[in-house]
């Protein structure tokens, strides 16, 4: 009786840590951050640059979010719950528009399917509603993955992707972060002055008490902006076509099963 | 007067936690509401496509009677069943999920006939429901996950220690998940 008792809670045990590693099957946030996460490996390194440099620029430009997954399995999810999972877990677009695209890739082995799904953040299901999404998988990545051609899927699907995306949303995030730079520039500038004004008043008021104090000047020390990291200050100053470069993270998107996909 | 501080420290304390514990679970309920609101929106959306699917079969295999007819029947019954928020009793969900599981049985059913229709699965607007009905199962798949991830966090919450002292003198009650239902296998399924 004893036995079985423990029999029991131990397997019951087992199940649950089964279960756990079950539910953590989704890849994890990439850190660093980058948006081209290329698991299978599909892609030769430079593709994966040339992907990743034409997805940041769209975010830096537009603040929508498309990021490409490719895995080799699908641990027993469809595409769709795994592509919006992805979605979920790593919070792909902005908090503010929600307008964050997974796009999924498990190519085809000789004892599976391929299957590939586009999943559409909240913000972006008018935009990329699901019939337009299965169709760019249909027309866009399909023939293309037929011939083993997985980059130019896959970059076929997001040039298609963007132009839906942008029509949408399109905000310059760039532009934003160089008007908050102006803004705390100029808050410093005025903090500078006052400073300043106090301390020439109170050596006028106490400078014999303290005369030693004459020297130093005001040392100001700044941490960074609030919310957006200080990476960002650093991209924004920049201003180069390309910015900084990296990708600066996901951005607290969500997602509700939208998108479409298909299998070949 | 030392006793008398330490009592109404005590008390202010106590109020404090209670006052704490009490609006977490005020608020994680209220979580749980949303949740389950935006699971009967996305039911309610797939029981909105299903008269225009039924129309639109109908025109290519009207003779099919019995099985458009079995979705009708199981649209109504599902569409009677409706849980209300406040009370989300893992016996409520269970009736809800049933009557859902019933209709989405039935639509499997009738998306299998189809393949026996060229022409119909050729027409576009039949090709449009289908992708509309397919994105109506995934939004309901996703929303079913993000009720069962709220549900879960809020019974954890006042399930635990101490918090359940304060749980049972205030009924708050513990709700369902929903189960995978029977047949979730045969949940429409569209192919290309």
């Amino acid at each position: 009786m004893k036995t079985s008792k423990i029999l029991k809670a131990a397997l019951m045990t087992i199940g649950a840590a089964l279960l756990c590693l079950n539910l953590s099957a989704i890849p994890g946030r990439p850190n660093p951050p980058r948006l081209v996460n290329d698991f299978a490996g599909l892609f030769s390194p430079a593709q994966t640059a040339e992907l990743e440099r034409m997805l940041v620029d769209f975010s830096d430009t537009t603040s929508n979010q498309i990021t490409v997954v490719t895995v080799n399995d699908l641990e027993g999810y469809d595409s769709s719950e795994y592509a919006t999972r992805i979605g979920l877990d790593w919070q792909v677009g902005t908090s503010q528009f929600n307008n964050g695209v997974v796009v999924l890739v498990k190519p085809k082995t000789p004892d599976s399917y391929g299957d590939a799904f586009i999943a559409v953040g909240y913000g972006l299901e008018g935009a990329i509603p699901d019939a337009y999404a299965t169709r760019i998988v249909r027309e866009q990545m399909i023939p293309h993955f037929k011939n083993n051609d997985y980059y130019s899927g896959v970059k076929d699907a997001c040039v298609k992707l963007m132009k839906l995306a942008s029509g949408e949303i399109s905000v310059n995030d760039e532009d934003d972060e160089d008007e908050a730079f102006f803004i705390f520039l100029s808050i410093l500038i005025v903090l500078g002055i006052l400073v300043l004004l106090i301390i020439a008043i109170k050596s006028k008021d106490g400078g014999n008490n303290n005369g030693s104090r004459g020297g130093g000047g005001p040392t100001i020390i700044f941490g960074p902006g609030s919310g957006r990291g200080g990476s960002s200050f650093g991209g924004g100053f920049g201003g180069g076509s390309f910015g900084g470069g990296g990708f600066g993270g996901f951005g607290g998107g969500s997602f509700g099963g939208g998108g479409g996909g298909g299998k070949w | 007067m030392i006793t008398l501080a330490v009592i109404v420290a005590v008390v202010l304390v106590l109020f404090f936690w209670c006052k704490n514990v009490y609006n977490g679970m005020v608020a994680a309920e209220e979580g749980v509401g949303a949740a389950w609101a935006q699971v009967e929106n996305v039911y309610q959306r797939r029981a909105d496509l299903i008269p225009n699917l039924v129309a639109t079969v109908k025109g290519y295999a009207a003779h099919e009677s019995s099985t458009l007819e079995g979705v009708i029947e199981a649209r109504s019954k599902a569409t009677q069943v409706t849980v209300n928020p406040e009370n989300l009793t893992p016996e409520a969900l269970e009736k809800f999920n049933q009557a859902q599981g019933e209709l989405s049985n039935a639509l499997g059913r009738l998306l299998m006939i189809t393949e026996n229709y060229p022409d119909l699965k050729a027409n576009e607007n039949f090709r449009d429901l289908q992708a509309q009905l397919e994105g109506t199962e995934n939004r309901i798949t996703t929303e079913r996950m993000k009720f069962n991830d709220t549900a879960r966090a809020y019974n954890t919450m006042i399930r635990k220690f101490p918090n359940n002292i304060l749980a049972s003198m205030f009924n708050f009650e513990t709700k369902g998940y929903f189960q995978a239902q029977e047949g979730a296998a045969t949940a429409p399924k569209v192919e290309f």
